[in-house]
């Protein structure tokens, strides 16, 4: 009766209790396997790869498979992202790197040229595209460090398109803000419009054309997709909307395995992903500025946080546009923007009276960047291996291009390169465009802790600071800190850009700040302008694994 | 011909009461339509879609301004706040306001009906569409929202108290049809 009875409690710690509403913090939790993803059926897809005996990467590439179907406005073949993969057995930590490139015929100045239009030759035409990773990348990761194929993880995906799901209101209403674009690149007759209308909540969403051509990628293998007839109706589609990418621009393509980025906070190690990800050297950067100060001291949401962070992420954009590039092709003083110096000379700018007012001239401006696109899956598997994977196709739905009859979109990523030609982050043939990603696990102890990513585009690294510090500093659980309100601020030109803040900062926090010379933007409640971060927690003691999935957007865990 | 208005305005107030209400038995507008955004959704594309498949004389502007009125006989005023929408149109929140209120006391100084519309459901609700939600309603001859919008009631509350003919519609789809019923 008791082992029953302890049967019976221990297969419902499975299931997180039910929730007041969809924001109410609540924790996944497993004892074997756990996957976190911004869809349910994603993270359903990752368990059952677990379930079945795949390692974590099979079940993240199964899951980044199953996101394509089911969230495909975020990610998918026509994109790119990065992993950062923990192996336990040779307690080595690696990073799979597949970020797309531009193509061999991008020129510094070919959006520059473009005057007033550039905008929209950086997002909604052919020149946008540049040549996706994605499924490089996912290979990659399965040859190296997987068990099964590219036919195995992409079979619930391939189910799913066929069957098709019920749209969420989160997709609705993406849909909803992207139907200009689609309208002008996919067309009235495309799988992403409903009768010409974009999907309303409820709505069935199938896609034959993406199963048809995940059926060929299992068949044929990824080099299909880089050298077969996807790859020409790739470079067709993209040369049809004015763009520059050819056939052999898809051949050229390779992810790479490259070395981790490492830091640390308050004697954690974290490793993240390098450059041209900017994401994750910001976040440590950010957090080694704030070991400097009483963090814990001043409490999570008070006016003394939000402001000293908000000027560190201040003087941290300021250099952003100044250093960051593609590493292959400009030299960034990593050393010294990761220096103990580095961040002392930031932590010694900021004022705890009032803002600096100025701050270092930098020609882009992230406040204009208003995305909230990309996606983030992390899983850990029965072994202690664990995945941490953002990807993406830039702008939610990308640039609205779909190649013919293949049912999955394009990306936009060329917009993440600047448009100024003198820029470190300027087109270029074979060019990595920049990333705000941030895959990222932290250490305790030498034994992985937490694995962490958002969304978000240039709100990424501010996100997952608050996160670790919510956990870090105010003891707070991990879905009670990924829920917890949020904040983000920049420079451009040399001025401070608004606050931005969730609305759940109280009045007298926000008259705080004002008093201290802040112009405050408040931001829904639950705003995914701030992302929508996924993570796991491995505590050292006891079995039990957690996870957490954010509520701004259609979060959610699975596990066995 | 006000007073038939507003009986018509009053038997279409005691049917949004009602689970089903049908407010445009008669219609209340005239063509053509000037279509703009308030909060710059995308939503407003939508409902230029649905007005071209109902048959409707409309000119889509998403930030229109007064001078936009020129030549409007009823104003389609799309409710709903984007973030994206309102960078894109250069714009943020206050400037969003004052554009709308300009809009507003033009048609009103004109005597041109509004006809708001709510078409992003429960997903467009938010404190800004709230905001305007509330700041625009009253001023409304009719208003035709998706239903899943409406849950809490808000649109109900506001065209109650205003006496503004509230139509409830499932889907963005089902637009078309209250569009013709709506306009001579």
């Amino acid at each position: 009766m008791k082992r029953a009875l302890l049967a019976a409690l221990l297969s419902a710690s499975l299931v997180p209790l039910p929730a007041a509403d969809r924001h109410t913090p609540r924790d996944f939790q497993a004892r074997r396997g756990l996957v976190v993803a911004a869809h349910p059926l994603a993270a359903e897809a990752g368990r059952d790869m677990l379930k079945a005996g795949g390692n974590a990467v099979d079940a993240a590439v199964a899951a980044a498979f199953a996101l394509n179907v089911v969230e495909p406005f975020a990610s998918g073949l026509g994109g790119g992202g990065f992993m950062v993969v923990y192996l336990a057995a040779q307690k080595k930590t690696t990073v799979i790197s597949f970020r797309e490139k531009a193509p061999a015929a991008a020129t510094p100045s070919m959006f520059a040229e473009r005057g007033e239009a550039a905008e929209e030759w950086k997002s909604e035409r052919g020149t946008a595209v540049a040549v996706p990773g994605m499924l490089a990348g996912w290979d990659l990761a399965l040859r190296t460090y997987g068990t099964r194929s590219l036919a195995q993880t992409a079979a619930r995906a391939i189910e799913l398109a066929e069957k098709g799901f019920p749209v969420s209101p989160t997709f609705s209403a993406i849909n909803k803000d992207e139907y200009e674009k689609l309208l002008k690149n996919a067309g009235e007759e495309s799988v992403y419009l409903n009768q010409g209308l974009p999907y309303e909540p409820g709505d069935v969403f199938r896609n034959p054309d993406l199963a048809r051509t995940l059926r060929t990628i299992a068949e044929k293998g990824a080099r299909e997709f880089y050298r077969g007839e996807l790859a020409d109706r790739i470079a067709a589609a993209v040369r049809a909307h004015d763009g520059l990418m050819t056939v052999d621009d898809l051949a050229a393509y390779q992810a790479r395995e490259v070395e981790p980025l490492r830091g640390g906070y308050r004697g954690l190690e974290i490793a993240t992903v390098p450059p041209p990800a900017a994401g994750g050297l910001h976040v440590l950067q950010l957090l080694r500025i704030m070991e400097a100060w009483p963090v814990r001291k001043w409490g999570p949401g008070s006016v003394a946080s939000l402001h000293h962070l908000s000027e560190a992420m201040r003087f941290i954009f300021a250099g952003h546009g100044r250093t960051m590039g593609d590493p292959e092709a400009v030299s960034i003083p990593m050393d010294e923007l990761l220096s103990a110096d580095y961040a002392a000379g930031i932590a010694a700018r900021i004022r705890p009276d009032r803002t600096a007012g100025a701050y270092p001239v930098t020609a882009s401006d992230p406040a204009k960047d208003r995305r909230e696109n990309t996606t983030h899956l992390a899983v850990v598997d029965k072994d202690g291996n664990i995945v941490a994977l953002t990807q993406s196709i830039n702008d939610f739905f990308g640039s609205g291009i779909v190649p013919e009859g293949t049912g999955f979109l394009l990306n936009d990523h060329m917009r993440d390169f600047d448009t100024d030609p003198a820029s470190p982050n300027a087109p270029g043939p074979g060019r990595r465009p920049v990333s705000s990603m941030a895959p990222l696990i932290v250490f305790r102890d030498g034994r992985p802790w937490l694995a962490l990513g958002s969304p978000g585009g240039l709100r990424i690294f501010p996100t997952l600071v608050q996160i670790i510090s919510n956990i870090v500093d105010h003891g707070m659980g991990l879905d009670e800190a990924i829920e917890a309100p949020r904040f983000f601020s920049s420079s451009g030109e040399g001025k401070a850009k608004p606050l931005a803040i969730e609305s759940r900062f109280p009045e007298a926090v926000r008259k705080g700040l004002e008093a201290l010379g802040h112009k405050l933007d408040v931001k829904e409640a639950y705003d995914k302008y701030f992302g929508g971060a996924q993570g796991l927690m491995l505590p050292a003691r006891g079995k039990r694994l957690w996870g957490g999935a954010d509520s701004r957007r259609d979060g959610s865990g699975a596990g066995y | 011909m006000k007073k038939i208005l507003l009986s018509g305005a009053a038997l279409s107030l005691l049917l949004a009461a009602a689970a089903m209400p049908s407010a445009a038995q008669t219609a209340l507008f005239e063509q053509p339509a000037l279509i703009t955004s308030a909060g710059q959704s995308a939503d407003v594309q939508i409902a230029s879609v649905q007005a071209r498949k109902a048959g409707l004389r409309s000119v889509l502007i998403k930030a229109a301004g007064p001078k936009d009125l020129a030549s409007a006989k009823t104003l389609v005023l799309v409710l709903g706040a984007s973030l994206k929408g309102l960078g894109a149109a250069g714009l943020d929140t206050p400037k969003e306001k004052e554009r709308v209120a300009s809009l507003l006391a033009e048609a009103k100084a004109k005597g041109i009906p509004i006809l708001v519309l709510h078409l992003g459901g429960e997903a467009r609700r938010g404190d800004l569409t709230d905001e305007m939600a509330a700041a625009y309603l009253p001023a409304a001859r009719m208003a035709i929202v998706i239903k899943s919008g409406n849950k809490d009631g808000l649109f109900t509350r506001i065209c109650q108290a205003k006496g503004v003919p509230l139509k409830e519609i499932e889907k963005t789809l089902d637009l078309v049809e209250p569009l013709k019923q709506a306009f001579k």
